[in-house]
């Protein structure tokens, strides 16, 4: 996959020119992954209670980040493991680039990771000559498609089977029929002489655990565990944001997560690796490397409003339910996060600037908040969001054109005061007859004319107050 | 940089990491006081009796496409016979645990004439094997989850690199959820939850078991 880091993301444009194939797609996915995630959740009595907590847990590590990343540090290691810590993308990659340098390593196998999605690394490796082959199903279908997910949990979902067959058929050289079970089959034996060939593993991870330095991995495919159990090197590429303080804490999160983004009480595998393997001759890793990615998060903290995205345990539910997410799919967020969250997220660690549409590729209903299991408030960061596009922050100016914003400011600077809104009413009528056809008033200037083009806008009238008025006396007199 | 301009920690960290500065610098202008630990964790779950705990387990196996039953460590010969026939199995490879040992599942296997591969063996010989057989160190009976360990006796390849993973497991083994486990189990430098089999719904939503662990799940409850 090619992920350069956008500099400018067009929702908007995209999002008028999606593929007829995707929504039908996505839209398929998504009613399956909500109503399995209600049926889970109808089976929990105590679910609301959960996500209360999951949410006061975020939020308590969130405030304390530092504190349980210094514990984390330590107890990795004094399990054995090494740390790295990468302020931005290009230090994650080169880090991850050197580690497989001074192992020699030629092909690295890969599990799902959103971390290493967001810093490109793919492209980086592959551009110094090391193959990064991509392990989850889905992943290897668009790593051979060359594109990017449709979709966070299914991410190949936009392609058909007949699609998929014609692909492997061409990349791999062989005659693959249009069966899914087939199709996996074959998935399966190229990636099992990848898995054991391979000199390095590389994943991302769900949670760490600052208490004893455990590094926690949820996959179905069972390929997560091929990454970091076959190579004798394991590199893992996380957030700063994915610590948690305890195992007890981690209790609510795995109930939380599967439940909210598959509808399963689990995922298949859970793994929790603290440090490499211990004992010559044990199997599993000789060596363990943690990269803790900042990238934009610890700016983010800055935003008291805005951290709470930071929460996120990237299950997928907000997209599930979103109907604009429904309607563009994953492409149109044009970044390594999609739908709301991507939404909230991308503005943050991309900056107001190139990610400045997104903030508004929301109708703000509410049904993302609804079902988020750590209850980010996603439609007031959104609104949060919009107005730090529309001002500018501290990292960005205002991307609205000057004469808008103008009329922006001054309609909230009339609209805040009684006193010039009902003067400006009074006066408003002054100007119907320069504009006056048949009663109606027509051919204002720009930009009033986008509106006048389109109908007629009938003549201001001062007289609505007093109309009231009268009106509300008259009717107190027939009531009595 | 000042080192007041930091709100004030328990052990003072060398300020050499960029990244804890400006998380420091970031939380220091808008939180007050750090919050203590939220203590709301919900209670561990009752549980009943073994029997309807074992039952538990079990229907919730059956729920993930695994194959689950109770067994005496008598019918362990007939069991494995039969397993070896239905699933064409030529190679296998067992975790070299007192119980297993104790159970005689290698010579019974021998006798079957299944090749056995040790299970440290390398990789590649143990990715030739049709049957994997592990133990489990709990089961979560709400979720039908194995959780294994790893160690020299114990290879983490055993429960995934063969197309077929039995676990044979006793009642003893049950604990009420990942409360207890976490508890007793977080010291561990290894450990794995096992949910079922290896699955995926990557192409077109078709659910495929198999995909990259192993395709069948059996786990064998032994009465002791």
């Amino acid at each position: 996959m090619t992920h350069e880091v956008p500099t400018y993301i067009g929702f908007e444009e995209y999002s008028e020119h999606v593929p007829a194939s995707i929504p039908s797609a996505v839209q398929q996915a998504t009613d399956r992954f909500v109503s399995g995630r209600a049926a889970r959740v109808a089976e929990l009595p105590q679910w609301e209670e959960l996500r209360q907590i999951g949410s006061d847990i975020r939020v308590h590590t969130i405030e304390n980040m530092d504190v349980y990343l210094i514990q984390l540090e330590e107890k990795v290691k004094a399990a054995g493991g090494t740390v790295h810590w990468a302020e931005t993308a290009e230090d994650a990659n080169q880090i991850v680039l050197q580690i497989a340098k001074e192992h020699n390593v030629k092909t690295a196998v890969k599990s799902k990771s959103m971390a290493t999605e967001e810093i490109g690394l793919n492209h980086f490796l592959e551009e110094a000559g090391i193959e990064a082959i991509e392990t989850d199903l889905g992943e290897y279908i668009i790593q051979l498609a060359g594109t990017g997910p449709s979709h966070i949990i299914v991410p190949a979902v936009h392609l058909k089977k007949e699609e998929i067959a014609a692909l492997f058929s061409e990349k791999l050289n062989i005659n693959a029929p249009a069966d899914p079970i087939e199709l996996a089959r074959i998935a399966r034996e190229v990636l099992r002489e990848k898995f054991l060939n391979a000199e390095m593993g590389i994943s991302g991870g769900n949670f760490l655990i600052a208490e004893t330095g455990t590094l926690v991995m949820v996959t179905n495919e069972g390929n997560g565990r091929m990454c970091t159990t076959m190579p004798d090197l394991h590199v893992a590429v996380v957030g700063i944001d994915k610590v948690l303080p305890n195992w007890e804490s981690l209790t609510v999160f795995l109930k939380l997560l599967a439940r909210s983004a598959t509808g399963q009480k689990l995922s298949t595998y859970t793994q929790f690796i603290t440090g490499p393997r211990r004992a010559e001759g044990e199997f599993g890793p000789k060596e363990f490397h943690l990269v803790l990615l900042d990238n934009g998060r610890s700016n983010i903290l800055r935003d008291p409003v805005g951290r709470d995205v930071l929460k996120c345990i990237r299950c997928g539910a907000c997209a599930n339910v979103c109907p604009v997410y429904k309607n563009v799919g994953g492409f149109a967020y044009g970044s390594f996060i999609s739908g709301p969250i991507g939404a909230i997220l991308s503005p943050q660690i991309l900056g107001t600037q190139a990610a400045r549409e997104l903030p508004y590729a929301s109708t703000l209903c509410g049904a993302c908040a609804d079902v988020c299991p750590v209850k980010i408030p996603i439609p007031t960061i959104l609104r949060h969001l919009r107005r730090r596009v529309a001002q500018g922050d501290a990292f960005a100016l205002s991307t609205i054109p000057v004469p808008i914003r103008a009329a922006a400011n001054l309609a909230s600077l009339v609209l805040a005061r009684n006193w010039i809104y009902r003067l400006g009413a009074r006066l408003l009528p002054i100007i119907n007859p320069f504009f006056r056809k048949n009663d109606w008033l027509s051919g204002m200037p720009y930009p009033l004319n986008r509106w006048t083009n389109v109908r007629p806008l009938p003549q201001f009238g001062a007289g609505f107050r007093k109309w009231w008025k009268v009106r509300s006396a008259k009717g107190t007199e027939s009531t009595r | 940089m000042v080192e007041g301009a930091f709100r004030q920690r328990n052990g003072i960290y060398p300020m050499t990491n960029p990244i804890l500065e400006n998380i420091r610098r970031s939380l220091g202008s808008t939180i007050q006081t750090p919050l203590r630990l939220p203590p709301a964790i919900l209670e561990s779950r009752q549980t009943a009796s073994v029997d309807s705990e074992v039952e538990i387990f079990l229907n919730e196996l059956k729920k993930l496409s695994g194959v689950g039953q109770k067994l005496s460590s008598s019918e362990i010969d007939s069991a494995l016979d039969t397993l070896v026939k239905e699933q064409n199995i030529h190679k296998a490879t067992v975790w070299e645990t007192p119980h297993l040992r104790q159970l005689g599942i290698t010579a019974i296997l021998h006798s079957l004439g299944v090749g056995l591969v040790s299970p440290n063996a390398s990789k590649h010989e143990m990715a030739l094997c049709d049957l994997g057989i592990t133990e489990a160190d709990y089961l979560l009976p709400e979720t039908g989850t194995l959780v294994l360990n790893s160690s020299v006796e114990k290879p983490r390849a055993v429960s995934l690199l063969p197309r077929i993973h039995l676990a044979i497991v006793r009642p003893e083994m049950l604990r009420a959820d990942m409360h207890q486990v976490f508890a007793e189990a977080k010291e561990n430098h290894y450990l794995v939850f096992i949910t079922g089999a290896s699955r995926t719904a990557d192409i077109e939503l078709t659910v495929t078991l198999g995909v990259h662990g192993p395709r069948n799940l059996y786990v064998w409850m032994i009465d002791s």
